[in-house]
């Protein structure tokens, strides 16, 4: 910013060659005497230059470059679907880091250990219900989320090239996302997790010739017990969150340099 | 007061609201400090009429009459602040709606 302010023009001469109603000519000039004491424009002038170079991706979209049909705008809400299966993801980082100060991966006792933590959470904790009904939900909303994701990027032809490789990367998010829920739908020990669990075990045993050695690997043996607990817990806790953070902070960046896709 | 001849009718006979053409920056000016105008009164005239009203807990023959009235009063000449300030467009503006290329029964 230099001194000498950069204006085209002299306000009160050409707002006298405007012929402006009165109101007019006092909101302008009481306008004009703010602009000249708080200089926010050329702030926000300067914040305009900035993002635009910073903002460093490919020059123009598909739509742009060909001048392509102009009625896309209709779809557009659908493209927010990625932010807010990552804002899902967050919200369920969050609120299951809290919960993990209350819950204990134990099957001991009857009902387990695992199940009375639960209800402890759900009924003593100060907010336990708000804070798990909170990891619930987003787990479902991101589950939601990441299918309808898919969906758009599919409909959209967003995975074509140069976007192979996102659409790759994104198909093994989709899926740890599933083991996410699945390992989570497992934790709280009680009639309906234990079940799903016997589903698991014999879901892995019905795989040819690596069956036994899947159900040994990710649920610690043949029939449920301590180790398919501590084993589920692991995963949720420990594993998942390292792995799929990760590969979310890669899909990102490449949106990112790569640039928004539009319709082919 | 003459104004422009641009709240003359259009051709179905109604009557289109008022364009004020100005230099690009003064146009910033105007949507920045009457958005920030606006904002600040409507806002505040909440909180006026909050205070007047003790948050709409006290009867009508309780409340502060004098400072309920400053507060619609503020969020109305917020409004009305906004609402001028829309007549005002730099060079080659046009509004979104009366754009060519986009009609309201879908093209």
């Amino acid at each position: 910013m230099s001194i000498e302010r950069k204006d085209d023009y002299d306000h009160g001469e050409w707002m006298r060659e405007k012929n402006l109603t009165p109101v007019e000519t006092t909101f302008l000039t009481a306008l004009i005497w703010m602009d000249k004491r708080f200089r926010i424009v050329d702030y926000l002038e300067i914040l305009e230059t900035l993002y635009y170079r910073v903002n460093l991706q490919m020059p123009k979209s598909h739509t742009e470059q060909y001048n392509l049909d102009n009625k896309f705008w209709y779809w557009y809400p659908l493209y927010a679907l990625g932010s807010f299966s990552t804002i899902a993801y967050v919200v369920a980082a969050v609120s299951g880091a809290l919960l993990g100060f209350y819950y204990a991966p134990a099957t001991t006792g009857d009902p387990s250990s695992a199940y009375n933590q639960l209800a402890f959470i759900m009924t003593d904790l100060n907010f336990g219900f708000m804070l798990r009904s909170l990891h619930r939900w987003s787990a479902q909303v991101m589950v939601a989320a990441v299918f309808l994701h898919m969906l758009r990027v599919y409909f959209t032809g967003a995975y074509k090239e140069p976007r192979e490789l996102n659409w790759i990367i994104g198909i093994i998010l989709i899926s740890l996302t599933m083991v996410f829920g699945y390992t989570g739908y497992l934790l709280p020990w009680d009639q309906l997790a234990f079940w799903a669990g016997q589903i698991g075990v014999e879901m892995s045993l019905s795989i040819p010739l690596a069956g036994e050695w899947v159900a040994q690997l990710v649920f610690g043996g043949f029939s449920l017990g301590q180790a398919t607990l501590q084993r589920m817990y692991i995963l949720h806790v420990f594993f998942l969150p390292f792995v799929v953070t990760t590969i979310i902070g890669v899909h990102i960046a490449i949106v990112w340099i790569q640039g928004i896709a539009e319709p082919h | 007061m003459a104004p422009d001849t641009d709240d003359a009718t259009d051709s179905e006979g109604e009557t289109r609201a008022r364009e004020v053409e100005v230099p690009l920056r003064l146009y910033k000016v105007v949507t920045v400090f009457s958005t920030m105008f606006a904002v600040a009164f409507v806002v505040g005239g909440f909180i006026v009429l909050d205070t007047a009203t003790q948050r709409a807990s006290l009867s009508l023959s309780e409340l502060d009459l004098p400072l309920a009235v400053l507060g619609v009063g503020m969020i109305a000449a917020g409004a009305f602040v906004y609402a001028f300030s829309t007549r005002f467009r730099a060079e080659g503006m046009g509004k979104p709606k009366d754009d060519a290329d986009e009609h309201s029964d879908n093209g």
